[in-house]
């Protein structure tokens, strides 16, 4: 009797506990319902979801101690600790998740493209089916605000600075020799095959505490994780060859790709205005390397170049033209490890070197630079929760470099100096809400070279202020050496420095962004010297300084007409300096006033076809022309570009691509080259200064082998 | 002897009391599922996925769930933070059962919601990747029904969209019917469904 009583008892015991109600309402911070919230007792089946009202209510047969979770999408999982008989008439408000797509970003100053950044003004495709770009990310980028249109050049020239005041890196370590070199009316690209990236973020200013020794912008490049599946490409071109391949692992990856590229065909085709004795010549190889641990990733890539051109160029001084060979091979490498130490702390390890040999000889002068470079980085990362992180390191860059330089005068002279910086940073994101966020960050800098120190703030708030618009403002210090071209003759100078200041207005609507942008930008000890150009014997100095101040709207919009993307940009630019050998503070003659931009991509279904435009207009740019008193005073004609751009799919795998930059065939002026003395009549001739060719004519056939059938080059052109 | 029968007895009782609510959350929630009852049918998953630990059916149906609901969707947040969603309750699925074909076709399915609501922005990025994790899958479960008609269906919608002829994906669907037919499940609970799609899109194929 005594054990069937203890059975009973013992199986009732299961079953027949006691069963509390647990009980409440449920809001956000702003006290409205949440409707649909997830609430339950943490490892029990027991729980429910929140009613219209935001009130929830259910039965438990759990007792003593029980963890309450309440979940909702957006919003910070809740959790309540505490005895189940006391979870009654609970009053919850949640926070919002600040991680969520919705939330206020730190956006003042840049752009991104990229799939999973939150501000990305780009998509990865637009890298390279913008018309004008021709496959170059640095092409694409000029069609955004804040950048100027120096047509003939190709670097970035940003709010004012000119292109030495803007760095890139890659996975963030710096690349020294970002550009292949050229003559000067032809614009470079960059080095890297535009493949090898799938997030890209421009920063036109106030950038973070990570990044130094750019006065005006830098340039953040992150290649690839982990390549989908093996595959062969093959491109063919009127200008030359690609050959890639990439090969995948179960934990590591492998890919390589080679080019080549010959313009003789293409300039006997259509002759520019340069008289070339050996048209340009690139023969490329890549490989990265990348392999998954079980809590990081390590990456090797590696590229090489060799480059070489001779040619004539017309020359007002000189009747027979001046002559201009180059030779250059560059080896750049670039190994970083991303790696989890635990939950909340990362590390980054990294290093790159540059090797670069150039060989030039003009008219009868003999130049040879060999620059040694490296930047190792180490930084730490501490998630102390989704509203409190912060970001530190510790890096240092070298440069080594000499130049031969030897004429019929001159015999074998040597210029040579090692520029090394120890960097050090440190950076706080904090989020206050969903809706007010603040970065703030302090550099620090030692400068072997002067042996001197550079301490920059850095500091950006963001504050929402609907649900698809939001404002933020930066300022940051920023310092740079001198470039590598005044540090071979004076070493005994100092930093050169700039201040930001930016105000930036962003809606966001599901398709369509709206930026603007204002910001003020106060240069000082810019480098003045005091002859025609650098020079061995120049007099150098830091008494140079100058301001940019502008406005920069952009407007993206792929909803509004089905098929149709595109992008319009306008800059506002009012900037001047004294620096280099200007006698007075002046606008220099990289700058327009005003830069309009228009992109457009139309994908036409039944052709398979993506037909795309971009238009750019700039002011004129300023010259000094010497038979007047002034100095820049005079102004060219406006700039005017329209390309235009088709990318056929033939199959899923193979394309036909054309493009035709400056299709209308506008001619453009870049400035005036004035003749060194006078002629009979006292007046100084001249010649303009146009680009080698107006236009530019482009085929490619683009073929991709693998397994799944689908994947195309489309991303590469 | 007594005691020990009394203190098995408790213990079988308790464990059948615990396997009785495995059994009843989950039938519970795809009670909810069947009446069309998604938040609900989803939030009753993620309860009995913190619940059993190491478990990973529960978190590959709350996943599931949230991908097919973030189809059509067209608030890119509520999207994201779905898909977001998601993909942990994958990633958690992942950790307790890797190499699972069943969770790569959920993996793939994730990646073209993705696609689908923007393919110009995450089509070029990730179409690779759902046609990889299919491949993977294929290989790992050659006869798979879900596998085999995910795939197909996949390949079928790249092919229309380059204007290129979908019959030969369609034997792969009648194949998946085949094996649909064949299909045992390892539990009752393990993924057993595809088989009412398949028939649907078979159906567009005469």
């Amino acid at each position: 009797m005594k054990i069937y009583l203890s059975i009973l008892f013992g199986v009732l015991s299961m079953t027949l506990v006691a069963q509390s109600t647990i009980q409440g309402h449920v809001t956000d911070q702003a006290g409205l319902p949440i409707i649909g919230a997830n609430v339950y007792l943490k490892g029990t089946y027991d729980g429910g979801s929140t009613n219209d009202t935001g009130e929830f209510s259910f039965k438990t047969e759990a007792q003593g101690i029980q963890t309450l979770v309440i979940s909702y999408l957006s919003f910070e999982t809740f959790t309540l600790v505490d005895e189940v008989t006391k979870m009654n008439k609970l009053l919850i408000s949640l926070r919002d998740e600040v991680n969520s797509l919705d939330a206020v970003v730190l956006s003042a100053g840049s752009f991104s493209a990229g799939d999973n950044s939150k501000i990305s003004v780009l998509k990865p495709l637009d890298v390279v089916t913008t018309a004008s770009a021709l496959g170059d990310f640095v092409g694409a980028l000029q069609t955004l605000p804040g950048t100027t249109t120096v047509a003939e050049d190709g670097r970035l020239f940003v709010r004012g600075g000119d292109a030495e005041e803007t760095q890139i890196f890659i996975d963030g370590l710096r690349v020294f020799t970002p550009y292949s070199p050229t003559t000067n009316n032809v614009p470079t690209r960059g080095r890297y095959s535009p493949f090898l990236f799938d997030g890209i973020t421009f920063s036109t200013g106030g950038y973070s505490a990570e990044y130094g020794q750019a006065l005006s912008s830098v340039l953040l490049l992150n290649t690839i994780n982990e390549p989908d599946q093996d595959k062969t490409d093959i491109g063919m071109m009127s200008v030359g060859a690609t050959l890639g391949n990439t090969q995948k692992w179960e934990r590591s990856s492998l890919s390589v790709n080679a080019s080549y590229i010959n313009l003789a065909p293409y300039i006997a085709l259509f002759p520019d205005r340069n008289e070339w004795e050996k048209p340009f010549e690139v023969l490329a190889g890549e490989a990265v390397f990348r392999r998954k641990f079980d809590n990081g990733l390590l990456k090797l890539y590696s590229a090489f170049d060799a480059s070489n051109f001779e040619l004539t160029q017309e020359d007002i001084n000189s009747e027979d033209g001046v002559h201009f060979k180059l030779n250059n091979k560059n080896l750049y490498f670039n190994g970083s490890y991303l790696g989890m130490l635990n939950d909340t702390w990362t590390i980054f390890g990294g290093l790159s070197y540059t090797h670069g040999r150039t060989k030039v000889g003009l008219s009868t002068n003999a130049i040879d630079d060999t620059e040694n470079s490296f930047h190792a980085k180490l930084k730490l990362k501490k998630r102390f929760s989704s509203r409190f992180k912060l970001n530190t390191g510790i890096e240092y860059f070298a440069t080594d470099f000499e130049e031969d330089f030897s004429n019929e005068f001159v015999s074998a002279e040597t210029y040579a100096f090692d520029n090394n910086i120890l960097g050090s940073f440190a950076e706080a994101d904090i989020f206050f809400s969903k809706n007010m966020a603040l970065k703030a960050g302090i550099r620090a800098e030692y400068l072997q070279i002067f042996e001197d120190f550079a301490l920059s703030p850095r500091l950006s708030f963001a504050y929402k202020t609907g649900s698809n618009s939001q404002f933020s403002l930066a300022y940051g210090t920023f310092n740079q050496n001198p470039t590598n071209d005044i540090l071979k003759f004076e070493e005994d100078l100092d930093k050169q420095r700039t201040a930001h200041y930016i105000f930036n207005y962003q809606y966001n609507k599901n398709g369509q962004i709206f930026r603007a942008e204002t910001y003020y930008k106060d240069y000082d000890n810019l480098i003045t010297f005091d002859s025609e150009f650098a020079d061995f014997d120049s007099e150098y100095s830091n008494e140079g300084y100058g301001y940019a101040a502008g406005v920069d709207f952009f407007w993206r919009d792929n909803r509004s007409i089905k098929n149709l993307d595109y992008w319009v940009s306008y800059s506002f630019l009012d900037t001047q300096r004294k620096y280099k050998n200007y006698p007075k503070q002046s606008q220099p003659d990289f700058i327009n006033k005003h830069n309009i931009s228009i992109v457009g991509k139309y994908w036409v279904d039944a052709w398979k076809s993506q037909i795309g435009f971009s238009y750019g207009y700039a002011t004129g740019r300023t010259y000094t022309n010497p038979n007047t008193d002034g100095f820049l005073d005079q102004k060219t004609k406006p700039f005017n570009s329209l390309s235009l751009n088709w990318a056929y799919l033939i199959s899923p795998q193979k394309i036909l691509y054309f493009s035709v930059n400056n299709a209308l065939n506008f001619k453009n002026i870049n400035g005036y080259q004035y003749a060194d003395s006078p002629d009979l009549n006292g007046q100084f001739q001249r010649r303009a200064l146009q680009p080698a060719a107006d236009q530019f004519f482009f085929v490619g056939f683009f073929w991709t082998i693998s397994e799944d059938k689908s994947s195309n080059q489309l991303d590469n052109l | 002897m007594q005691k020990i029968a009394i203190i098995i007895a408790i213990f079988v009782s308790g464990l059948l009391n615990a396997q009785g609510n495995y059994e009843n959350g989950m039938m519970k929630a795809f009670e909810l599922w069947q009446a069309n009852n998604m938040s609900e049918a989803g939030h009753l998953f993620e309860r009995i996925a913190e619940a059993e630990e190491g478990n990973w059916l529960p978190k590959y149906y709350a996943a599931h769930v949230s991908i097919l609901s973030s189809f059509g969707e067209t608030d890119e947040s509520k999207l994201s933070a779905r898909l977001e969603k998601a993909q942990n309750l994958l990633n958690d699925a992942m950790t307790y059962s890797p190499e699972n074909p069943e969770i790569m076709v959920l993996q793939a399915l994730l990646y073209t919601a993705w696609i689908s609501y923007d393919g110009a922005k995450y089509g070029m990025t990730l179409s690779g990747k759902v046609y990889a994790t299919y491949a993977k899958a294929q290989t790992m479960a050659p006869t798979n029904p879900r596998v085999v008609l995910a795939k197909a269906e996949w390949e079928m919608g790249s092919a229309s969209y380059f204007g290129q002829d979908t019959k030969p994906f369609c034997k792969d669907v009648e194949r998946s019917l085949d094996l649909f037919a064949n299909f045992k499940p390892e539990s009752e609970f393990h993924p057993k469904w595809g088989k009412e799609r398949a028939e649907q899109i078979l159906s567009n194929c005469n």
